[in-house]
Parts: structure tokens; C-alpha cells; sequence
């Protein structure tokens, strides 16, 4: 990776100057609207509701439990809503109509614990979507997952099964797979709980990288200093509701809620 | 031919085979004269005028299981132990005379013990044991014996090293520790593997056939050739009685595992 | 064939210097197997070397051979029986691994998609259940019973498959233990795909698959690996039941020897011979099918799992 040894804060920092500058307009890229679930008489989301712009980074916090993996799943239907409504781009994904395969090539996930194809090398985990979604030749396919794995710094790695790979190997792999279907959305659902400590940071990077790009990306993680360096807006939700959102600055820093700073503060107890 | 009211009978018996019962109707009914009809109810009939014989074969069945398991746990338990902590001498010969066992057809082993090794008949007393019932339990039991071996070889070395570790660090000595500490897990994970073990003696006592023994099997071929119009009434009412044996031993053996089972451990 | 089959000379790099004992077991096996075959091919052939069904080397002189040797002299007429019988029992055992490997292969298709019913379907789940539970809750014996005597199958081979064997009660034995083995395999393989992590169907989903797409390039791939080991107790299963064929007059090689066994009265030999053909034969069976696992193993899937 070329720039694996510059300092990723020091990144950070920048990225998110350039981001706040790009804030504008009316955010309706991915409208969530007055979204509610329930799991029999529990219920996970109420009335939940956010807005992102194209290339936008939201990031999600909140307790364990909260529903933040659940909204995530949402909006690529691999949890079905209730009530509510959710638009990606002015169609609206959460119609019954919809084509849930077609609408999932188009927003990337990128899941806790990698999920990787454990019968495939890096490069076919990759080169699986494009080759059978997408209808790829296996030439383009190949040559496309390749693009995605030098972009997330593995192309030494195309042949290794993922037991071969490091966590952090894995979720690099991972976020490859999710990118090498040109995905409009990419969803992010704790892509680093998973690790241990030392290889965090490599995922990180790859991370930001992808917001330097222009990425949109919805991301639920526990990363404070990650969310506070790239996010445009930080969405905390609490029981299923969202109890504050706003830019990082302000949300961190004078959160305007109780439970917000109490949450806030448990966080970096633990930090 | 009373096809219908026929049929209804064969399906309430045996639901798998009524596309196959009505495909060979149909080719009954469009060839004209067959040498076998399907469903008769003089048939039905014949078969349970003889229910009583057929019921005291799958007496014999279930005694010849029983006593053929309970050979099996008393030969295969030891040898399961020989081989999870036996060494040298001991446990290769446990462990050959497996492979031999648990590679020869049961029909061979049963034939070997009866015509070849030629296990006389026991008197208890009370009944006979014919050398044919001997053949029949010594076969199948030394076989199952093999498997069983292997059950208890892969639940005894499932049990965690560090469990016979703490036994020895109280003063248990090694074969203490394994009675009291090693055994009494690994027989609770057995049920699953004892479980289809059990169905398997089962259903293989029907291959005793081969040395004459009236159990079930051998008793409904009795039957059939004596009236060869009832075939397929006679093995349908047979195959209800070995899967209504099955099914409730599974039961049974179920609720035992959760009976004994240790809460929070695991089974094999 | 003739070099694919046996588990011969393929020895593993890993290990330089292979044991006495392995040794003795691949030399075994390429003495079973070269013989096997060679009957076979002398059959097939209409007796180039020797006339059909008369052993490679004459009775008598493997009689008078060992006679004069002072150790073996007491096993000269028994070895000279065995070598008498040789033909016709390779000619049984041809009947044995065809049925077998027939069964095996045909019930694997069946087997899969009864276990991806039970997995992921609904109304079909029941029916594989009742399916599975039917034919493994009653005795093979009586399923062949059923086939042959109850139903009189061979009378319904169609007439391209009735050349292929001598007598249509092959077709019905093979039936048979497809439709017992497909059974058997289904249960199997229903409890490999079942260890297969639900985080890889939902990844699948994620990237745009649809369920049986899912199911083909993610699931079964993974699942099979897992399930070889049980499948080759199946193979292995299947040789030894194999043997009830014999009950319904396919001339396999329990048949064959039972023959020759009623007209000889030489049971002890007969059956030391047989039992060690069937030992043979499984554990061909299971060298081959480690041999499949290592050929198909993947890091981290099937065999010992390191997660």
C-alpha cells in the first residue's frame, strides 16, 4: 500500500476539512424514513429517520441492542421494516416490488465478522459477484477483483484462502468483495469489533481511503476517533430511537441530550 | 379388483409407496392377468390371521437386539477404553480386530458363526438358546461391539485432558480418574452415537435370515411363500412393525439423553 | 483405470520413509487390485492369457509347488482351492463394486437435493423428512423384498439398460440401494450443510445472489467437503450391504460364494476368503476417498477445522 506508513490521524484530519466544505444542499442520496420494526412484541427501531447526501459518511453509535445493525440491514433488505420508508438514490428500496437482488449489487456490506466464502481464495471471494450478479467474463471479473485487493493493499494475497489470512487481511478482503460490485452505498456493520486491537488500524485505513474517494458510506462502529475524523453527521440512537444527531463536532463535543454524553462518557471510560 | 377401498389401505400403511402401489395397479389392471395382485383384502385378511406369528417374530427381533447391544456395550466399552489409553500390544489387537469386524458384511460374520465356527446351543433353564439364536446374537453383538468400540473411543478422547488432570491433582489414581471422572461424561455424549447404533442392531437383525433364525424378517418370507399373492401386504405389515420399533426406541433413547444430559455439556 | 483406481505407488511425498507396515498395505493392494483386474480383462476378452474361469496358474500346480516347501506343505490343498475359486470370485466381486459404485453415484444426486429440501424448504422439508425417516426406519432387506418380490421391479426395466447385466434383478438391487443409500447420504449431508455458518448465506445475499444461487456456489461447496468423512462410511456401508443382493439372486459375490460354498462344504476357506475380499474392498474404499479429501481440501474447510 503506498501510503501505509503515513500517519492515518494526520489523514483524518484532512479528510474531514474536505468533508465538511462538501456539506450542502438537500441530503435525499439515502432518505430513511420513519423507520419501525418489531421482533414479535419487541420492538428494534422507532420511528427512525436520517438523511445522507452522495458521498457522505453517517455513522451510527449507540449501546449494544440499540438496532444499529438492524438499520443497517434495512436498508439492503436483509432486515425488512415494518413501517417506514427507505430511499436510496429516488427509488425507494423499501417497496414490496423491488427486486432485493438487484437492489443488493448496488449497496456494498461489509459484515462484523467478514463472512468470507471460507471454499474460496481472496481473489474468487472477490471475483464471485461479478462473475455470477454482475455476468462478467471470468477475464473482467478477475481483473476486477484484482483492482480491488491492490486497492485495499492485499495483491500479494490473491491466492490465499481466508484460514490463511489475518482478521485484518480478512476484513480487507472483505470490503474488496463489496467494493468490486461498484456498489452506490456501502454499509459497514462493526468491521473492526472483531479485531484484535494491533489490526485495527490497517482496516481503518483502508476506510478512510475509500471516503477520500468520495464513497457514501453508513457506518455502525465503536471507532470514536475514526467517526469524529470522517463522519458528516453522527446519528446516536438509544432503544431503537434516535435520540441525536448532528456533525461530529457538535455532537461530541456539546451534545445536546443527557443520554448522549452519558453514552459519550462510558465510551471513553473505556477508551 | 376393489381397487379403491384397496389402495386407501396400502396408503394409510405405507404413504412412500402408494405412487409406486398405483403405478403397478394401473400396469395390473392394463396387462391383464399378473401372477401377483396388490391389495386384495383377502390378502389383508391372510396377513392378520397371522398377525400373532408375525408378532412373536418381532418378539424374537427385539430380544436378539437387546441381548446383541448389551454384548456390544460389554465387549465394546472395554475395548473403546483399550484403545483411547491402551498402548502397544493390547491396543493393536483391539484395533485390528476392529478393522476386520467393522469390514466384513454382517451376512459373512453371521454365516461364519453358524456354519463355521458352528456356536453350539445354551440351555438357561428356563428356554433353549438354539446354536442358530447363538450365531445370531454372538455376530451381531461382537459387530456391534466394533462400533460401539468406536463410540466410546471418540467420547472417552473428547473428554477434556485437563479433566483428568484435576482428577489426578486430588489423588484419584489414572484408572480412578478414569472410572470417576472420564467414563461418566463420555457416556452421557454417547447417547447420540448409541442412539443410531441401537437402530442399526435393529435392522440388521433381519439379515439372521440368512442362517434360518425366525425372527421377523425370516417369518414374513414364510409366509409370502406360502401364499406369494400376499407379498406385498406381508413386508408392508412387517416394515410398519420395524419402524414403529425404530421410531420408539429413537424416542426413547432421545429422552434419555435429555434425561441424563449435563446441563451446559456438550454431546459428541 | 487400471492405474487410477488402486492405491498404489501415489505414495505421499510427505512421508520419505514409508512404515513396514504401510509398506505391506499398498503391496497388498496392488496384488488384489493387479489380480482383479486381470480376471476381469481375461473375461472381457473372451480368455487371451487363460481359458474363462480357470484360475492364472493351475491347481495342481500351486499344489505340488507347495508341497514341496516344508512350511506351507500343510496349506497345499487349502491354497490350492482358493486359487480353484479365484475366478469365479472376481467375477462376484465385479458384480460388488459395480452395484455399489452405480448406487453411491446415482443416490448422491438424489441425496442432495433431499438434504437442501430438508434444509431450506418448507413443504418439502416434509417430504424429504418422511422420506429419510421411511427408509432408514426400516430394514434394506425388506426394501429389497419389497422391490423384488412385492413389486416384481424387473419386469419394468426398460429394455436399453435390461443388455447391460444378465438378469434385470441386478437393475432391482441396484434400485434399491439407491434408494435406501440416497436416504442415508440426504441425513449426512443435511447435517454438513447445516455447519455451514448461516454468515455465509447472508453474505451471499449481501452481494446481490439469490437463495439457490447461494446455495450452489456458497453453501453445497463448503458443505460437501465437510460431509466426505461420513459420506465414505456410506461407501463403506454400502460395500458390506451390498451383500443382500445375494437374497434376491444377484450372483455378487456373497451369492458366489455361497454357491460354491453349498457345493464344496468347504465353509471355513470359503468365507475367510470372502471376508477378506469384502476387508479389501472397504479399505480400498477408504484409502481412495482420503485420498479425495486431500485432493479437495481447502484451509479451513472440512477435515480439521482451525477457526
Amino acid at each position: 500500500m503506498s501510503d501505509a506508513d503515513s500517519n492515518p490521524d494526520a489523514d483524518a484530519n484532512a479528510d474531514a476539512d474536505a468533508n465538511d466544505a462538501a456539506e450542502s444542499g438537500d441530503r435525499d442520496y439515502l432518505r430513511v424514513a420513519d423507520i419501525s420494526k418489531w421482533y414479535g412484541d419487541e420492538q428494534v427501531l422507532d420511528d427512525v429517520s436520517f438523511e445522507m447526501d452522495r458521498g457522505d459518511v453517517t455513522v451510527l453509535i449507540g449501546p449494544s441492542g440499540s438496532g444499529k445493525s438492524t438499520m443497517l440491514r434495512c436498508v439492503n433488505r436483509l432486515a425488512e421494516a415494518q413501517e417506514g420508508e427507505i430511499f436510496l438514490d429516488g427509488e425507494e428500496v423499501t417497496a414490496p416490488d423491488v427486486d432485493v437482488d438487484e437492489l443488493r449489487r448496488e449497496v456494498g456490506m461489509v459484515f462484523q465478522d467478514f463472512n468470507l466464502f471460507a471454499h474460496l481464495t481472496a481473489l474468487d471471494n472477490v471475483a464471485l459477484g461479478p462473475r455470477r450478479v454482475l455476468d462478467l467474463s471470468e477475464a473482467e471479473a478477475d481483473e476486477r477483483a484484482h483492482a480491488q485487493l491492490e486497492r485495499v493493499g492485499l495483491a500479494d494475497q490473491t491466492d490465499s484462502y481466508p484460514a490463511e489470512l489475518s482478521g485484518g487481511q480478512k476484513q480487507r478482503v472483505g470490503i474488496a468483495r463489496a467494493l468490486a460490485m461498484e456498489p452506490k452505498l456501502m454499509l459497514f456493520d462493526e468491521p473492526t469489533s472483531a479485531l484484535d486491537p494491533e489490526l485495527i488500524g490497517e482496516v481503518l485505513e483502508v476506510m478512510h481511503d475509500l471516503v477520500a474517494d468520495g464513497m457514501t458510506m453508513l457506518v455502525v462502529t465503536h471507532e470514536m476517533s475514526f467517526a469524529r475524523a470522517v463522519a458528516d453527521e453522527i446519528v446516536f440512537l438509544d432503544e431503537g430511537r434516535v435520540v441525536e444527531r448532528g456533525p461530529p463536532e457538535q455532537l461530541f463535543d456539546n451534545p445536546e441530550k443527557e443520554r448522549t454524553a452519558r453514552f459519550l462518557d462510558r465510551i471513553a471510560s473505556h477508551d | 379388483m376393489s381397487a379403491t377401498s384397496t389402495l386407501a389401505l396400502v396408503a394409510a400403511d405405507s404413504p412412500a409407496s402408494v405412487g409406486a402401489v398405483a403405478t403397478a395397479l394401473t400396469a395390473l389392471v392394463d396387462g391383464g392377468a399378473a401372477p401377483l395382485q396388490i391389495g386384495e383384502l383377502e390378502d389383508w385378511a391372510f396377513v392378520f390371521r397371522n398377525a400373532d406369528y408375525l408378532i412373536g417374530g418381532a418378539l424374537m427381533t427385539v430380544g436378539l437386539t437387546v441381548a446383541s447391544i448389551l454384548l456390544g456395550f460389554l465387549v465394546g466399552f472395554p475395548a473403546g477404553a483399550v484403545e483411547t489409553y491402551g498402548e502397544g500390544l493390547p491396543k493393536r489387537l483391539v484395533e485390528s480386530v476392529g478393522v476386520v469386524l467393522r469390514g466384513t458384511p454382517i451376512v459373512v460374520i453371521l454365516v461364519f458363526m453358524y456354519f463355521v465356527l458352528g456356536v453350539p446351543s445354551i440351555d438357561l433353564g428356563v428356554v433353549t438358546l438354539s446354536g442358530a439364536v447363538m450365531s445370531g446374537i454372538l455376530g451381531l453383538g461382537l459387530r456391534s461391539a466394533a462400533y460401539q468400540s468406536q463410540i466410546f473411543r471418540a467420547t472417552l478422547g473428547s473428554v477434556d485432558d485437563g479433566q483428568l488432570e484435576a482428577a489426578r491433582a486430588v489423588g484419584m489414581s489414572q484408572l480412578e480418574a478414569i472410572r470417576h471422572v472420564a467414563v461418566p461424561q463420555a457416556l452421557r455424549r454417547s447417547v447420540p452415537g448409541f442412539q443410531n447404533e441401537f437402530t442399526i442392531v435393529l435392522k440388521d437383525t433381519s439379515i439372521v435370515f440368512a442362517i434360518g433364525l425366525a425372527e421377523l424378517l425370516t417369518r414374513s418370507y414364510d409366509l409370502f411363500v406360502e401364499r406369494t399373492t400376499a407379498v406385498l401386504e406381508v413386508i408392508i405389515f412387517i416394515s410398519a412393525i420395524y419402524f414403529v420399533l425404530t421410531f420408539t426406541t429413537n424416542r426413547a433413547l432421545d429422552y434419555l439423553g435429555e434425561y441424563y444430559a449435563i446441563p451446559g455439556g456438550e454431546s459428541a | 483405470m487400471a492405474d487410477s483406481t488402486r492405491p498404489a505407488n501415489v505414495s505421499d511425498p510427505g512421508e520419505a520413509i514409508p512404515s513396514a507396515g504401510r509398506l505391506l498395505f499398498v503391496a497388498a493392494g496392488v496384488v488384489f487390485w493387479g489380480w482383479l483386474l486381470a480376471t476381469w480383462v481375461n473375461r472381457w476378452l473372451g480368455g487371451p492369457v487363460v481359458p474363462v474361469g480357470e484360475p492364472f496358474v493351475a491347481p495342481g500346480t500351486v499344489e505340488s509347488a507347495l508341497a514341496a516347501l516344508p512350511l506351507l506343505s500343510a496349506y497345499a490343498t487349502d491354497l490350492a482351492f482358493v486359487t480353484r475359486i479365484s475366478p469365479e470370485i472376481a467375477r462376484g466381486i465385479w458384480l460388488t463394486v459395480v452395484i455399489t459404485v452405480v448406487s453411491l453415484a446415482v443416490g448422491f444426486f438424489i441425496a442432495v437435493p433431499l438434504a437442501v429440501a430438508r434444509v431450506y424448504g418448507r413443504l418439502t422439508a416434509y417430504v424429504s423428512l418422511v422420506y429419510t425417516e421411511l427408509l432408514r426406519g426400516t430394514p434394506l432387506l425388506a426394501q429389497l423384498f419389497v422391490l423384488h418380490f412385492g413389486l416384481n421391479m424387473g419386469q419394468y426395466v426398460p429394455v436399453a439398460l435390461s443388455d447391460v447385466f444378465a438378469r434385470n434383478v441386478v437393475w432391482v438391487a441396484i434400485l434399491g440401494f439407491v434408494l435406501n443409500g440416497a436416504a442415508y447420504q440426504a441425513e449426512y449431508i443435511r447435517g454438513a450443510i447445516e455447519s455451514v455458518e448461516e454468515g455465509q448465506l447472508t453474505a451471499g445475499r449481501a452481494i446481490g445472489l439469490s437463495k439457490v444461487e447461494t446455495i450452489y456456489y456458497v453453501v453445497l461447496p463448503q458443505g460437501l467437503r465437510y460431509a466426505i468423512p461420513s459420506w465414505t462410511n456410506e461407501f463403506v456401508y454400502l460395500i458390506k450391504y451390498s451383500s443382500l443382493a445375494a437374497f434376491i439372486t444377484v450372483p455378487e459375490l456373497y451369492y458366489r460364494a455361497f454357491e460354491i460354498a453349498s457345493d464344496t462344504f468347504r465353509y471355513p476357506m470359503i468365507f475367510a476368503v470372502t471376508g477378506l475380499a469384502y476387508l479389501c474392498l472397504v479399505l480400498t474404499a477408504t484409502e481412495l476417498m482420503a485420498r479425495v479429501e486431500d485432493l479437495v481440501a481447502i484451509p479451513g474447510v472440512g477435515g480439521d477445522r482451525e477457526r
